[in-house]
């Protein structure tokens, strides 16, 4: 260890530090760290189960954006979330949003379906078209009550 | 022979309430001599000329002499991690969530509170322990009657080299934690390593990541200010001279470290969730 | 130096009382001390010498009174006063509080790296005079602990006087050290003493080595000061506390030589004295004195110069001590007092001694390869069948000394 000076080993440590944080920070933290690159979109959702703030909005499986504040809809009585979609991702003005879940008791997420529409959403605009998530409860339910055609 | 039992009899619940009064007061007094202490300690980090080679010193001695049992730690820490959870998700058939398991525990939990316990008892009892022979033997008088702020050449460097030690020493348990789930869950046990991966990526958010360094932030202002402040009045415990003193406060500054981590642990998390 | 009444005190205890929950330790103490003088603080231990050391630094505060700098109370200053004043003090601990995770070098260049300005080149070349003056220049990437104690004591010495202060408090300098050693550093402070001109406040129980330096003492006893003054006047004191404290405190012998103390040679001597009425006796009394010992600190070393005097006591103490006592006088005095003795057995036994003495091993030259020194002890005799004061024999002794032996830097010493 006389080798190196206090100095140096104390500069390696820090640098190999600041790596790992660096790491945690941008590449898994996903710090953003110019600006906003994102635009917000709105959806209401009758129910959306267990889906909350920063978890995952995907197309076809690809993450495009993070789900951003939800609350209630006092007027509708439904539940209203914010998306925030990378800028460059298009939304159409009839894709579906719906509430989907990774695995059994995994992550929920949102999946948004491309639509056909040459209308895209912008900033603060509304999707109106929302499937809930399935209830697996019901699902167990009538599996085993035997209503669910096999 | 009846006198006494009476007077005891009419005394003892108030005894038992004055002793409560007089343990709060005690304690509250306390808390308020450590905050004091500790920011007496932060504010003279910032006095010029600033100490720049004590600070590496103290860096050495708390970060880099820790670098390796840390990462022994952590990468046993994640290991065990791989193979608990991978045990309770494949009930589920989500093992496919075993990345995000480990990775989020390390990253919101196990990283910080484990990184600093690990820190309390490799360095935090050191400096516990040299500060408090400093004082037994005089050197901290010595220090005042040269003029030399003793918290300012103590204590200073120590809490500063602390702040910017715990936050790193963190990152390391995280990472190489991170290393031991994949180690276990994709080395192992088999699971695909893009699907390991990619949980860790698509679960981790920005909010995970900043828990994670404020509490590591917060236990390096806790386990610096508690070890120094325990040795730095070594000679005000009572019971304890010389010797004696030194090793109960070097105890005492291990222990109040740990279960104020942990404590501060809980509160953070209750906020920062 | 002696003419106290005149001037002003340096530093001034006035009525100062100070409590340890309820136990006091000092009850309205009033101390002077002077500009350019050795003040001893002597007591038994326990009595609180160290308290009052520590107040004149602020590491303890006075209950009640107040202490002066130069007639300011100390409590009473600003800031930046009290920061000038600090800086002009050092402090020498008991345990010599040496920093022990940093080197010698490092223990003796902090003061001046955390509180001057001063360049690194600067600092290495005052650490390195230091080092120098006290003879550690070996040791000096040495570790505390891996130093004797008396390396210990010269390191915490140097460290104090590296700042050049004007005023230096030594907590018991001489704790933990043989006599030799002992003798050596209280040697060492008197002599920087002379040379740079501080003022010193020594705690000490060293007595009555620590009266030979010290300009004045004040005696801490029972909580109070029931004496303070020079040494002379403390030898003279009727004070009864006084002359009991120092009949508890002082050792029948001389802790350097072997041999009695002042203090027992003036009983011894009296005793004598009132017999001789009655019977018809003679008296001699002989003072030695080893010349030239400053010389040979300089040249050499502390510890010579005390290896010295101890020599000359233990020679005289082998020669006479079947028919007189030896007692050491002053720091380079040696008295021997022959009862029943007149002056022509005296002188026919100082001749044999002479002889003796000429082949010292430490007065000869070959012992000192590098250096070149003067030593010579001189001896005179004194008579008497009346009944006389011990101050006037001696006197009368002095008048008379002759040359013993010597070690001529020039004669039979190195050539140039």
């Amino acid at each position: 260890m006389k080798k190196y000076s206090m100095e140096v080993t104390v500069g390696i440590f820090i640098f190999i530090g600041l790596l790992f944080v660096g790491y945690l920070t941008v590449k898994l933290g996903k710090m953003e760290l110019v600006g906003s690159n994102y635009y917000t979109i709105f959806a209401n959702f009758d129910t959306i189960g267990g889906l909350k703030k920063d978890s995952s909005v995907r197309m076809a499986g690809v993450e495009i954006g993070r789900v951003g504040e939800i609350k209630l809809d006092i007027d509708s009585l439904t539940a209203r979330i914010a998306m925030k979609i990378r800028k460059g991702v298009p939304i159409q003005e009839d894709a579906i949003a719906s509430v989907k879940t990774n695995g059994l008791i995994g992550d929920k997420y949102v999946s948004i379906s491309p639509g056909g529409s040459e209308d895209l959403l912008g900033d603060g605009d509304v999707l109106t078209d929302t499937e809930p998530p399935i209830d697996i409860e019901s699902l167990l339910g009538k599996y085993v009550f035997g209503s669910v055609k096999k | 022979m009846m006198q006494p039992q009476e007077q005891s009899a009419t005394s003892a619940p108030l005894d038992f309430f004055a002793g409560i009064g007089r343990r709060a007061f005690n304690f509250i007094g306390e808390l308020g001599a450590v905050t004091i202490f500790f920011l007496h300690g932060l504010f003279l980090i910032f006095s010029l000329p600033f100490q720049f080679k004590k600070i590496v010193q103290h860096i050495y001695f708390i970060g880099v002499k820790s670098v390796l049992i840390i990462s022994l730690i952590g990468l046993f820490t994640g290991m065990v991690l791989g193979l608990q959870g991978y045990y309770s998700l494949v009930k589920f058939g989500s093992e496919g969530l075993l990345g995000a398991a480990v990775a989020l525990s390390l990253i919101r939990e196990l990283g910080p509170v484990l990184a600093a316990l690990m820190i309390i008892g490799r360095a935090g009892s050191s400096i516990a322990a040299e500060i408090g022979i400093m004082r037994i033997s005089e050197q901290i008088d010595a220090l005042d009657t040269m003029d030399i702020n003793p918290v300012r050449y103590l204590i200073s460097p120590r809490i500063a080299a602390s702040i910017i030690v715990f936050p790193l020493l963190t990152a390391f348990f995280d990472v190489i934690g991170i290393v031991g789930g994949y180690l276990t869950g994709v080395v192992m046990l088999q699971i695909n390593s893009g699907i390991f991966m990619n949980s860790i990526y698509s679960s981790v958010e920005w909010a995970d990541v900043s828990e994670g360094f404020i509490k590591s932030f917060v236990f390096a202002a806790i386990v610096s200010t508690i070890c120094c402040y325990e040795g730095y009045f070594t000679h005000m415990r009572p019971g304890g001279f010389g010797a004696r003193g030194v090793s109960l406060a070097t105890t005492s500054a291990v222990v109040i470290s740990c279960v104020l981590v942990l404590i501060a642990d809980y509160v953070l998390t209750s906020f920062l969730m | 130096m002696t003419d106290n009444t005149a001037k002003k005190p340096f530093i001034e205890f006035r009525n100062v009382t100070k409590r340890f929950g309820d136990r006091t330790i000092l009850d309205n103490v009033n101390v002077s001390i002077y500009r350019g003088e050795i003040t001893a603080i002597i007591g038994k231990s326990g009595v609180g010498k160290s308290v009052f050391l520590k107040h004149i630094i602020g590491l303890m505060k006075p209950d009640s009174g107040e202490i002066l700098f130069e007639g300011r109370p100390l409590a009473g200053m600003k800031r930046n006063e009290w920061t000038a004043f600090k800086r002009s003090v050092s402090y020498m601990f008991q345990q010599n509080a040496l920093f022990d995770s940093l080197n010698v070098f490092e223990n003796i260049a902090l003061p001046l790296r955390e509180r001057t300005s001063m360049k690194d080149r600067e600092i290495r070349e005052k650490v390195q005079q230091k080092l120098e003056q006290f003879e550690i220049e070996e040791v000096l990437d040495k570790y505390p602990s891996q130093i004797s104690g008396g390396m210990q004591k010269r390191v915490a010495l140097a460290r104090a006087l590296v700042t050049d202060p004007e005023i230096i408090l030594f907590d018991e300098p001489t704790t933990g050290l043989d006599p030799l050693r002992k003798n050596a550093v209280l040697a060492m402070i008197a002599h920087h003493q002379r040379e740079i001109g501080f003022t010193a406040v020594m705690v000490s129980h060293d007595i009555p080595d620590v009266f030979f330096i010290s300009n004045r003492v004040a005696i801490i006893e029972n909580k109070k000061v029931p004496f303070q003054g020079t040494p002379v006047e403390l030898e003279q004191s009727d004070n009864e506390v006084v002359r009991q404290f120092l009949l508890g405190q002082e050792s029948l012998k001389d802790e350097l030589t072997g041999l009695l103390t002042k203090h027992e040679l003036e009983r011894l001597l009296n005793s004598e004295l009132a017999r001789m009425g009655q019977y018809q006796n003679r008296l001699t009394l002989i003072l030695f004195t080893i010349n030239d010992l400053k010389q040979v600190r300089e040249k050499i070393g502390y510890i010579l110069e005390q290896r010295l005097v101890q020599c000359l006591g233990m020679m005289l103490k082998k020669h006479f001590g079947m028919i007189g006592t030896s007692a050491r006088y002053d720091t380079c005095s040696i008295v021997t007092v022959l009862p029943h003795t007149d002056k022509e057995r005296a002188v026919k036994h100082l001749e044999r001694l002479k002889k003796e003495m000429q082949e010292m091993a430490l007065l000869k030259a070959d012992k000192y390869p590098k250096s070149c020194v003067d030593i010579s002890v001189m001896a005179g005799i004194a008579s008497t069948d009346r009944p006389v004061t011990i101050e006037s024999l001696v006197r009368e002794a002095k008048n008379e000394q002759q040359l013993m032996a010597r070690l001529s830097c020039s004669g039979n010493g190195v050539k140039e």
